[in-house]
Order: C-alpha cells, then structure tokens, then sequence
C-alpha cells in the first residue's frame, strides 16, 4: 500500500520527536499530515467558510495531536488525529454561531473583511483603520463598521456550556508562552470572579489574561493562539459578557 | 474653537447601550483609528455603561464625546443613589478599562457619577499618497 511508506516515516519521526523535542522534526511531521487536515476541511466547505481558514484552523488540531500522541497505544497516527482536527473544526464553528439574524450580506462581508484585516495588519505592521479596510476590500466605510458590528453579533451559549469531557480545552499553544498557571493564579486574586473564570475553557481564560493582565494587543494575542484578529475580538467580547452575566446572577460586584 | 462634541441621551436600559457602543465606534473609526483601538473603545464604552447601569438610579444615561485632534474623550453619566463612585479602583472593571484606554477617571459630583474614558489616536501610515 502506498501510504506505509508514510506509516513508517511517521513513526521514526515520532520516535525522534520524543527522543529530541525537536521543533524542524514537529513540523515535518505537520507537513506530512497536512493532506489529511485538507481532507477533513474540505468536508466542511460548504459552510461558507473559505477552504483556506479551514485548514488553517485545522492545522491547529494536527498540531495538539502531534503533541499528544504517544506511540505506545498503538494506533495509527491518522486515526487518532482525526478526531482531534474535526474537533477544532467544530469548535470554529461553533464560536462563529450567529447568534441574531445577520443579512447573508453582511455575514459574507464580515467573513471577508477577516482575511482583508489579516492582509492588512501583515502588510501595514499595525491594526489598519477603517479607512484602510473599506479601501482595499472596495467598500464604503459605512460597510465596513456594519459588518464589523453584526460581526460581534455571535451566540454567547458555547461559553455557558460546562467545560470538561466535550470540551477539548488543553492548552493550545501555552507551551509557548508558559503561563497558564500563572493566568489562573492571577485572575484569581479577584476572588468573587474566581468560579466564574475557572468556567472559561483554558483558551478563552489565556486570552482574557493576555489581554487585560499582560496588555498584549489582540493581533498579537492572535499570533500567540493561532486564530485571527477579529476571531480573538470575538472571543473578548463574549468572555466579558459571559463574567457580567455571571455577576448579575451573584451578588459579588465585577 | 472648542473641539466637537456628540452628545447622546439614552433610556437606562441595557438595549440602548449597543447605541453607545455604535455611536462612539463610528466617531473613532471616522478619525482614522486603527481598527483595535476602536474595538478597545466598544469594549470600554459597554463596560462603563454597564457600571453606570448598575448603580444608577433609573434617569438617562448620557454620553459625550468630545473629538480632539489627538484623541478621543468619552465621558458617560447617571444619577446614583450612593455617595461611592461606581468603580472601585481595585475591582476587575477598573482593570479591565485601564486596559482598554489610555486614561481613565471616575467622579461622583452632587449625585451624578461619571467615568471618562480617553483614547489616543496612533498614527498609523495611511495607504494615501501611495497612489
């Protein structure tokens, strides 16, 4: 069969990879799966999604299952990634829930203007302004504030939804930055919002800290967790909703 | 020349604050702040508003923004009850708009408190001239 050369190198390479810790011999190893992850994507492309973010998103879960997977339990690596890639597919898509009634205009702008900010941040070296945006995409300003305003216009249930067994909220990239205990321990001084936090599956509580402990801009916040600029407003925007909810509901103050 | 400023009246009522948010995001998007900075001031306008909406005691809320060249300065009040201001400097609030602005006061002055958020316009390099 062709793919057993595949099976082979897959597993030397993992075998290095435990042994050495070797960042070039991860990477290969996510090369060499990426067919996989444009396979899986593709089974979600008629969700009007460009294909491209797809697998972007699933190259996040290649990624968790590479540092997850342990040779010993015999399986075959591709099957025990994809469950792993589709989950985080599922959870993209889930975040991006409309919550509201948003024209299918103004959803395809938003999905649009997502790519076209990303471009621009890249090219420019600094958020780009909305002037900026509504030129490049060949739209009016106007446009441009309606669908970044329909765009926070997302479903907060997910984040209400316990996390634990589902949810598969490990640690994305915190291996990078290190600190997840460090967030939590932090976040916990404010005592009365403590439970409320502990609720946040382990993403949502890294980019809280990063933002509002660390001041670290949402690009950069972005950068760190391997999702977009306007994904990670998102995020923010229903994190601070999920906590004033949660203390409307108590009788602690924010 | 006093600097411009947009004044807006809204019922307290938590529907109505989406039109803070927008009002305030159209005006800095219109000078030319950068994308995050106008996400960092809808974030902070909710913010505010939502404090102000929990202490007050039911008149209207009311925005001002005053536009100057270099930066933007929103205040929101409301009538309160209490003589405490309606953020403590130590609570997750105040850390979460101390995050979102550049500067940041609340006061509580006859019965009317209020929470004034400024924020800095970046100059980012435009694409104009570029052709």
């Amino acid at each position: 069969m062709k793919t057993s050369y595949t099976r082979d190198d897959t597993k030397d390479l993992f075998a290095q990879l435990r042994d050495t810790g070797d960042p070039q011999v991860r990477a290969t190893l996510a090369h060499l799966h990426l067919p996989l992850v444009e396979y899986l994507a593709k089974r979600f492309r008629d969700r009007g999604e460009p294909l491209d973010d797809l697998i972007q998103v699933g190259s996040v879960g290649l990624l968790k299952a590479i540092d997850r997977f342990d040779l010993e339990r015999g399986v075959e690596f591709s099957t025990y990634a994809t469950p792993t890639i589709v989950g985080e597919l599922k959870r993209y898509f889930r975040d991006k829930g409309w919550a509201i009634r948003v024209p299918r205009r103004l959803q395809e702008l938003s999905l649009r203007l997502n790519k076209v900010v990303a471009t621009l941040t890249q090219q420019l070296g600094h958020s780009p302004t909305v002037a900026e945006i509504a030129k490049y995409a060949g739209v009016s300003e106007e446009d441009v504030l309606e669908a970044l305003e329909s765009g926070q216009a997302y479903s907060t249930t997910s984040l209400d939804a316990p996390s634990g067994s589902e949810e598969d909220d490990s640690p994305l990239r915190l291996d990078r930055i290190g600190e997840d205990d460090v967030a939590l321990d932090n976040l916990e001084y404010f005592a009365s919002l403590a439970p409320l936090i502990a609720e946040l599956p382990e993403r949502e509580r890294t980019i809280l800290f990063l933002r509002f402990f660390r001041g670290m801009t949402q690009s950069r916040i972005a950068d760190h967790v391997g999702i977009s600029q306007m994904h990670v407003s998102r995020l923010l925007t229903r994190i601070l909703e999920f906590l004033r909810r949660g203390m409307d509901n108590g009788d602690a103050s924010f | 020349m006093d600097a411009p400023t947009v004044t807006l009246r809204v019922p307290p009522l938590a529907d109505h604050v989406t039109l803070l948010r927008t009002v305030v995001s159209g005006i800095a998007a219109r000078r030319d702040y950068t994308l995050e900075q106008v996400d960092d001031l809808r974030m902070a306008v909710e913010e505010a508003a939502v404090l102000l909406l929990r202490h007050g005691d039911g008149t209207p809320l009311e925005l001002h923004a005053t536009v100057r060249p270099e930066e933007l300065h929103v205040e929101l009040s409301t009538d309160i009850t209490g003589p405490d201001p309606v953020v403590d400097p130590t609570s997750f609030s105040w850390m979460i708009l101390q995050a979102l602005t550049d500067d940041l006061s609340t006061t509580v002055d006859g019965g009317r408190a209020r929470l004034t958020l400024v924020k800095q316009r970046e100059q980012p390099t435009s694409f104009e001239g570029r052709g």
